[in-house]
C-alpha cells in the first residue's frame, strides 16, 4: 500500500500533465471534425447522389485501424513521426467518418412539412438550416457525437504505441514494470473523462432541444 | 357460417370494449361490421381467429366451438387480410401467396403455379409476382394479400380495412373487383370497415355497431336504407338515403323506352334539334345539337348511361344528367336503346316506393 | 528514407514470422473471438428482440464498456491472468477475452433492433394466418434482420481486427508484431510495412462480408432497411453505432 501511494506522489505532476494532454487529444478532433462534419453533412442530405459516395467513403475510412493510421500518418501527410498532430488528424478523420452519416441522417429527419413551412415564410436556405433544420437534427447528431467522444478517448491512449504520450503511458508504464496501479488508474482515469465528455453533450444537447420531454424522445 | 353468441371482450382497467354481441355470418355471404371509431368493430373480427382472447362469449365455426381448437388449428383455417396488406418484406409477391402453403408441407413448385393462379385471379400478371413488396404500389399490394388470405382455399375469411390504405379510385376499382371474385369463390367473409358506403356497397348483410360493441341494427343494405332500425343507424348512414336507396332497386323499362333520333359520329344530323351520337358499334357516345359533320367536340357528354334491367338510381340519374331531360339506355351488350323520361323514371321510382309501404 | 523497403522485402514474406504466417495467425485471433461472440450475442440478441426485456439494461452496458480504453483493459486482463498461467495462454487468453468482449456488443444491438424492426403488419398478419411463435421467429423476424445482424457482424469482426493489432504489444502474435516490434527497433519501414498491410487486410475483410451481405440478404430488404433508419427512432447511442456501416 505504501509503494502506491508513494508512486502517486512522485508521480501527481506527470500524471496530471498526461490528463490534460489526453483530454487535449480526444476533445480537438471533435471540435473540428463537427466543423467539417456540419457542411458535408449538409451537401449529402441536400444532394442525395452524394450520400452513397459519403457513406461508402466513411465506411472505407473507419475500417482502417487505428493503429495502422498513426503510423501512416507521417507518410500520408509528410509530419514527423512523434506529432502528436498525427493523432489529432487521424482521430478528426474518424470523426467525421461518423458523423457525416449522422448528420445526414440527423437532417434527413427533419419533417419535411417544417421546411417547406419556413420557405414559405421567407426564409433563405441559411436561416432555415440554422432555425429549423438544425435545432431538429440537434438529438441525433448529439448522439453520434456522443459515441465519437467515447470512441475517441479510447483510440488515444492506442498513441502511446507510436510514442505520443498521455493517459495510455500509465498503461504501457504499468506493463513494463508489472504494477497494477497505473493501469487501474489509467482505466479509471479514461473512464472518467469519457463519462465527463459525455455527459457535458448529453447536457448541451437538452439545452438546445427545450421542448424534448425528459427521457429525449423528440418532438 | 360464422356466429358469435354473446361474446364479450373485457380489460383489465374495466374497459369494455365488446358488450355481448351476438350475429350470424352466414355461410358463402359478405358480412360487414361498420361503426365509428371506437365501437369495438376490429376487436370483434380479431376474437374470430382469437388475436384478441374472448372475455366471455362463444364464436362457433359452422357448429364447432372455436375454444375447442388450439389457436395456431384455428387460424389455419381462416384466411386473414390486413389494413396495408402486411406482407412479408424479404419475399416476392409469389412467395408470400405461397408462403403458408409452403409451410404446412407443400411442394414448392406446385404451391408457386398455384399462387401464380392466384395472383391471375386478383389481377396481377407475372411481373408483378416477381417483385418484391416495396416494387409494388399499395393497390397491388392489397391484391397480394387477399390472394395469399386464399392460398390454402379457406371456407372463411376475415378481412380487417382492406381497403382503405389506397386513394379513392383504386378503392373503388379493388371493391368491384372483390365483388367479382366473390361472386366466383363464395366464401363466409367477415369484413370490418369504417366506410358506411363501402359497406353497402359491398355487403350482403350489414351491422352497424356503436360504441362498446353494442350491435344497433343488421340488415341487408337496402332495408337499412330504407328503414333504419333508430336514430343512431339514420345519423351514421348520412343523408340522401332516399336516393341511395334506390341502387338497390331494380327497374325494367324495356317497355317504357322510347326510340330517340341517332346520328354517327362523322355524319350530320338529319334534323333539327338534339340527337344522340353513336359509334360504329352502336352504343351511345352522348348527346348534340350542332349542325354538319359531328366532330368529338360536339358531343355533350353529360348524361350518364343506364342498363334496361339495371337499378332505378342509375335509371334516374341518366335521366337527371341528360341535357334534354331523357335518360340514355342501353343493353346489356352495351348498344343504345332509347331513352326514359325524368317523369317516367320518377313514376317507377313511386311505384317502387309504394311496394315497399305496403 | 525508402518507406516500402521492408514490405517489398520477400524475405519478410516467408517463414514463421514472415507477412503470410502473421496474416494466419491474426485472423485465427480474431475469427476465433468472432465466432464466441456471435455464439454468445446472436441468441442473446434474438432473445431481447423477441420478448423486448432487458433492451434498457443492454444499452446502459454497452455505453458503459464502451467508455473503458480497450488498451488499458487487455494490458490489465494480461497482468491479471499471468498471475495464474506463465505460458504462451497468458496473453492469448485475456487477449481472445477481450476481443470477444469488444465484439458482442455491435452483434448484440443490432441483433435485437434488427429483429424489432421487422415490419408489424407482416409479424401479425402471419400470427393471424396461423404461424407458431416459432416459425414467425425463424420465417419472418429473422430473416428481415438479417441486414442489420450482418451489419453488427462486420462491425464487430473489423473492431476484433483493429483490436488484435493492438493486442501485439502484450506479445500477441499477428500484423500488430510489425508494428510493436518496428517500433522497439526503431525500424520505421517495418512499421510502415505491418500498417499497410493490416490496413489492407481490414479493407479485403469489410469488402468480403459487403458482398456476403448483397449475396445473402433478400433484395426486398434493401429498400426496408434503408427506410426503417429513416424513420425518427430515438436516437440512442447504441442505434448510432449500429448506423456505422451501410
Amino acid at each position: 500500500m505504501n509503494i502506491e501511494v508513494l508512486w502517486l506522489q512522485n508521480n501527481l505532476g506527470w500524471i496530471v500533465q498526461l490528463t490534460l494532454s489526453h483530454l487535449y487529444l480526444s476533445v480537438i478532433p471533435i471540435l473540428i471534425g463537427l466543423a467539417i462534419s456540419l457542411p458535408l453533412g449538409w451537401l449529402a442530405h441536400r444532394f442525395h447522389g452524394f450520400l452513397p459516395v459519403v457513406v461508402a467513403g466513411s465506411s472505407l475510412l473507419y475500417t482502417i485501424p487505428s493503429l495502422a493510421f498513426f503510423v501512416l500518418m507521417p507518410v500520408l501527410i509528410g509530419t514527423k513521426i512523434l506529432d502528436p498532430v498525427n493523432v489529432v488528424i487521424a482521430l478528426t478523420v474518424y470523426t467525421v467518418a461518423l458523423l457525416v452519416r449522422t448528420v445526414a441522417d440527423g437532417l434527413d429527419s427533419v419533417p419535411e412539412d417544417a421546411v417547406q413551412a419556413a420557405t414559405g415564410m421567407g426564409y433563405n436556405a441559411f436561416q432555415r438550416l440554422v432555425h429549423v433544420q438544425l435545432p431538429v437534427a440537434v438529438p441525433v447528431i448529439g448522439a453520434g457525437l456522443r459515441v465519437a467522444v467515447v470512441s475517441n478517448v479510447s483510440i488515444v491512449a492506442i498513441a502511446v504505441l507510436v510514442g505520443i504520450p498521455q493517459l495510455g503511458s500509465l498503461f504501457l508504464s504499468g506493463l513494463q514494470l508489472r504494477q497494477f496501479l497505473p493501469v487501474v488508474l489509467g482505466i479509471v482515469l479514461c473512464a472518467l473523462i469519457a463519462l465527463l465528455l459525455d455527459g457535458i453533450i448529453q447536457v448541451s444537447i437538452r439545452r438546445l432541444t427545450p421542448w424534448a420531454t425528459r427521457d429525449g424522445a423528440a418532438s | 357460417m360464422i356466429s358469435l353468441h354473446n361474446v364479450e371482450k373485457r380489460y383489465p382497467d374495466g374497459t369494455i370494449a365488446v358488450h355481448g354481441l351476438s350475429l350470424e355470418a352466414p355461410t358463402g355471404k359478405l358480412t360487414v361490421l361498420v361503426g365509428p371509431s371506437g365501437c369495438g368493430k376490429t376487436t370483434t373480427l380479431r376474437m374470430i381467429n382469437r388475436l384478441i382472447p374472448l372475455s366471455s362469449g362463444r364464436i362457433e365455426l359452422d357448429g364447432t366451438d372455436t375454444s375447442h381448437l388450439k389457436d395456431v388449428e384455428l387460424r389455419r383455417q381462416i384466411g386473414y387480410v390486413i389494413q396495408n396488406a402486411g406482407l412479408f418484406p424479404h419475399r416476392t409477391a409469389l412467395d408470400n401467396v405461397a408462403a403458408l402453403p409452403i409451410l404446412l408441407g407443400a411442394k414448392r413448385r406446385s404451391a408457386r403455379a398455384a399462387a401464380m393462379e392466384l395472383l391471375e385471379r386478383v389481377g396481377l400478371n407475372e411481373s408483378h409476382a416477381h417483385r418484391y413488396p416495396w416494387q409494388l404500389s399499395g393497390g397491388q399490394q392489397q391484391r397480394v394479400g387477399v390472394a395469399r388470405a386464399l392460398a390454402t382455399d379457406p371456407p372463411y375469411l376475415l378481412m380487417d380495412e382492406p381497403f382503405s390504405a389506397v386513394d379513392p379510385i383504386m378503392r373503388a376499382q379493388l371493391q368491384d373487383e372483390f365483388l367479382r371474385l366473390q361472386r366466383e369463390i363464395g366464401k363466409t367473409i367477415v369484413m370490418v370497415t369504417h366506410d358506411i358506403d363501402e359497406a353497402l356497397k359491398l355487403g350482403d348483410q350489414v351491422a352497424v355497431l356503436r360504441e362498446g360493441g353494442h350491435l344497433a341494427q343488421l340488415a341487408t343494405p337496402q332495408e337499412l336504407l330504407e328503414r333504419p332500425g333508430n336514430a343512431f343507424v339514420a345519423d351514421f348512414l348520412g343523408g340522401g338515403r332516399g336516393f341511395r336507396a334506390l341502387q338497390f332497386a331494380d327497374s325494367d323499362v324495356s317497355a317504357t323506352v322510347h326510340a330517340e333520333q341517332t346520328v354517327l359520329l362523322g355524319e350530320a344530323p338529319a334534323a333539327p334539334g338534339w340527337e344522340v351520337v353513336v359509334d360504329n358499334a352502336g352504343a351511345p357516345l352522348g348527346w348534340t345539337d350542332s349542325r354538319g359533320p359531328i366532330r368529338t367536340e360536339d358531343i355533350d357528354v353529360s348524361g350518364t348511361i343506364a342498363v334496361v334491367n339495371g337499378d332505378l338510381r342509375s335509371l334516374l340519374d341518366a335521366a337527371l344528367s341528360s341535357p334534354t331531360g331523357r335518360g340514355l339506355v342501353v343493353d346489356g351488350d352495351g348498344t343504345f336503346l332509347g331513352t326514359v323520361t325524368i317523369q317516367e323514371a320518377s313514376d317507377i321510382a313511386a311505384r317502387h316506393h309504394r311496394g315497399i309501404a305496403a | 528514407m525508402n518507406y516500402l523497403s521492408w514490405l517489398f522485402d520477400p524475405a519478410n514474406w516467408t517463414g514463421v514470422s514472415g507477412v503470410p504466417a502473421q496474416i494466419l495467425a491474426h485472423m485465427a485471433y480474431s475469427l476465433l473471438s468472432l465466432a464466441i461472440a456471435m455464439a454468445i450475442a446472436l441468441p442473446l440478441g434474438i432473445y431481447i428482440g423477441v420478448t423486448g426485456r432487458g433492451t434498457m439494461v443492454i444499452a446502459g452496458i454497452a455505453n458503459t464498456l464502451r467508455a473503458l480504453p480497450s488498451l488499458g483493459v487487455l494490458i490489465l486482463a494480461v497482468m491479471l491472468v499471468s498471475l495464474i498461467f506463465t505460458n504462451d495462454l497468458a496473453y492469448e487468453i485475456p487477449a481472445v477475452l477481450v476481443l470477444v468482449m469488444l465484439g458482442i456488443p455491435p452483434i448484440l444491438t443490432n441483433t435485437y433492433a434488427g429483429i424489432q424492426a421487422t415490419d408489424p403488419l407482416a409479424v401479425d398478419a402471419a400470427r393471424g394466418m396461423g404461424y407458431t411463435p416459432e416459425q414467425i421467429l425463424w420465417h419472418v423476424q429473422v430473416p428481415c434482420a438479417l441486414p442489420l445482424v450482418l451489419s453488427g457482424i462486420r462491425s464487430a469482426l473489423l473492431q476484433i481486427i483493429s483490436t488484435a493489432t493492438i493486442a501485439a504489444v502484450v506479445s500477441l502474435g499477428g500484423l500488430g508484431r510489425f508494428i510493436i516490434d518496428g517500433g522497439a527497433t526503431s525500424n520505421y519501414p517495418e512499421m510502415i510495412g505491418g500498417a499497410i498491410v493490416v490496413a489492407a487486410v481490414a479493407l479485403v475483410v469489410e469488402l468480403l462480408l459487403v458482398g456476403l451481405t448483397v449475396l445473402v440478404v433478400s433484395p426486398g430488404l434493401r429498400r426496408a432497411s434503408q427506410r426503417a433508419r429513416r424513420r425518427p427512432v430515438e436516437p440512442t447511442t447504441a442505434t448510432i453505432a449500429i448506423d456505422l456501416t451501410p
